[in-house]
């Protein structure tokens, strides 16, 4: 479970340095992209890695 | 001082590389291990196999260093797909998928892969991994060095100064405006496969003239000063998939050639018309290169450039900066290409945690080491007979001067793309028909794609003209053949006039110039014929098992030496 946390707890601090990386003023207009492609990326792992939750994945589709 | 793994790759040429305390221990392609020509993997096999010849476990690493930044080439490609929105549909959801499954959490995918704490983990921008990957091994403590190659985060060419531990950028172009892409393009119009047919559209520009340089020139446009632009519209490559040309160009310059057709450059028209397209294409390239190079000497001046990146492996594309440039010294080193980023970013690494710069690269044998003896006992399993040999060069010469094919396994494998005596399938350079039988019974290459020779490096100026002592160890440029030398080097002379030589020095490639040598005593003929040890579409041959395998499968092959182990054919 620890190696599973820290993989999800390693992924966040990158995608918080990844939207960091874009709050400047010429990447600022790509933020809402950026973070809806990551929540939709996030569901995308979710969906895959877990079969239990891809009902609901397909339901909110 | 420190221990640095370097690594390339999730694109194509995917290899590692390993610094320790200031000198490079390792640097390997994973398609040598992993057996697929060009292989896209993230290198684990390579870099554990670095790992293992450095002796160190990936714990005791203080550095890994990725070649490219993950980020800024997110931006440029989100960038791109909303300024070409909505013509990109399956270019869109085919590099998002990418970036967002993988490639976004590479290098926390790299740090959990070999067990490391994530802050020892970073990457490094993809042409400086390219300009580090050249000029801190040249012979150069200041050099002007020249990238250029498809796109990397965002820049496709960059001038940079190197000073002895310093790399600072003077100039660069950016995305979409790449000689890499418009060469690309091109290779695939002529219906080879990109980023494996770059070359072969090379070896066809001898065969053609340049009769489209003017439609190229409304693709690829020259400005001043070194600076180009592609004009988008011809280009694939933008809109719908990776790499490519487009209907625009298709309109410009007729049909595309199709894939895997049989060769007919006497006979067929249209296979001219390919010809001359793709010396059009080489033409325009090399002015472009040209003077990017003249900008460089203007901007840093010296009398040393540093060539790397893709568009660095032209060889005849290096001839002319070599002759017109005005640098009276070039080097390439021999995995110019994204494999060579993995050597770059781990010399990069190396030097920001303070170790020295390393000597300049002699030895191209930095991949994986042979085992001769597990190979003599698996050739003897095969049914070959497989004997220790007290001169096994000797041996070699022997076969080889009574026409014979030898397959050559010696020591540690080579880095780059280039068989340089560590990994090479011999043939005598005198007779073309050999060459013609070696082709159709072993190489199966297209019938225009030349060979290229090999020759004692006291040799080759008597052979060649402007030979040079940077670019010809490591056959990164072509050299003239001499008149007077034509005779011994009819099946190495590619119709232009030119090869691509390797000249070989007991410290680069032993065996090999052991055996050139004494081919030498027995012929008279002072150059062999040196081909990669790989049949059609395989990688180099890595292992001693690799090795044995291709003999196995290619029955006109007469002995596969491996170290001092000759392996041969029983009498049927």
């Amino acid at each position: 479970v620890s190696g599973v946390l820290g993989k999800i707890l390693r992924r966040t601090k990158s995608s918080l340095a990844l939207i960091r990386y874009f709050l400047t003023p010429d990447r600022f207009f790509m933020v809402p992209l950026v973070v809806v492609l990551l929540l939709a990326g996030a569901l995308f792992a979710a969906g895959t890695g877990l079969s239990h939750v891809a009902p609901f994945v397909y339901t909110l589709f | 001082l420190a221990a640095v793994l370097g690594i390339s790759g999730l694109y194509h040429d995917a290899a590692a590389a390993l610094v320790v305390d200031g000198r490079v221990l390792a640097a390997i392609h994973e398609e040598r291990l992993d057996r697929v020509k060009h292989s896209s993997a993230l290198p684990v096999r390579a870099a554990r196999a670095c790992l293992e010849l450095g002796a160190l476990d990936a714990g005791a690493l203080d550095a890994i260093v990725f070649y490219e930044e993950p980020f800024p080439k997110f931006e440029r490609l989100l960038s791109w797909l909303i300024k070409t929105f909505p013509r990109a549909p399956s270019y869109f959801a085919r590099s998002i998928r990418a970036e967002l499954a993988r490639k976004l959490w590479l290098l926390d995918e790299l740090a959990e892969t070999f067990g490391v704490p994530r802050e020892k983990v970073r990457a490094v921008e993809h042409h400086r991994s390219h300009a580090a990957s050249a000029f801190f091994v040249s012979p150069f403590e200041e050099a002007a060095v020249l990238t250029v190659d498809g796109v990397g985060e965002r820049t496709t060419t960059a001038i940079w100064h190197g000073q002895g531990t310093r790399l600072s950028p003077r100039f660069s172009l950016e995305f979409p405006h790449s000689l890499g892409l418009f060469y690309a393009a091109l290779t695939a119009y002529a219906g080879f496969e990109v980023l494996e047919g770059e070359l072969k559209l090379m070896a066809l520009a001898a065969y053609g003239s340049p009769k489209y340089t003017s439609e190229l020139s409304r693709v690829l446009r020259l400005g001043a000063d070194g600076d180009f632009s592609l004009e988008p519209r011809y280009f694939d490559a933008f809109t719908d998939s990776e790499l490519g040309f487009g209907p625009e160009l298709v309109r410009l310059l007729g049909a595309p050639r199709a894939p895997d057709t049989p060769w007919n450059l006497a006979g067929n028209p249209d296979d001219r018309r390919y010809a001359d397209v793709a010396r059009s294409a080489q033409l325009l390239t090399e002015e472009a290169l040209l003077a990017l190079a003249r900008r460089a000497k203007r901007e840093v001046g010296g009398d040393a450039l540093c060539l790397a990146g893709g568009v660095a492996l032209n060889a005849a594309a290096n001839a002319r900066l070599a002759a017109e440039s005005g640098f009276s010294r070039i080097f390439v080193q021999p995995a110019a290409g994204d494999a060579g980023g993995a050597l770059g970013a781990a010399l990069l690494g190396a030097l920001e945690l303070g170790d020295p710069r390393p000597p300049a690269l002699v030895s191209p044998a930095l991949g994986q080491p042979l085992d001769a003896g597990r190979g003599a006992d698996l050739a003897a399993r095969c049914g070959f007979a497989a004997s220790q040999q007290a001169r096994p060069y000797e041996r070699a010469a022997e076969i080889l001067a009574r026409g014979g094919l030898v397959a050559l396994a010696s020591g540690r494998g080579e880095w780059g793309p280039r068989a340089l005596g560590h990994r090479s399938l011999l043939a005598p350079a005198h007779d073309a028909r050999l060459r013609d039988a070696l082709n159709r019974r072993v190489k199966n290459r297209e019938i225009f794609r030349p060979f290229a020779p090999s020759a004692l490096h006291q040799n080759s100026d008597r052979l060649f003209d402007h030979v040079g002592a940077d670019m010809t160890p490591f056959m990164t440029t072509v050299c003239r053949a001499r008149d007077a030398a034509l005779p011994e080097l009819s099946g190495v002379v590619h119709v232009d006039g030119t090869s691509r030589l390797h000249s070989v020095t007991p410290e680069r490639a032993p065996a090999l110039a052991q055996i050139l040598a004494e081919y030498e005593r027995r012929t008279g003929y002072r150059a062999l014929l040196n081909t990669s040890l790989n049949g059609a579409r395989e990688p180099i041959a890595g292992s001693e098992t690799d090795a044995i395998a291709f003999f196995a499968s290619h029955r006109a092959v007469d002995a596969l030496l491996l170290d001092d182990v000759l392996v041969e054919r029983r009498p049927s």
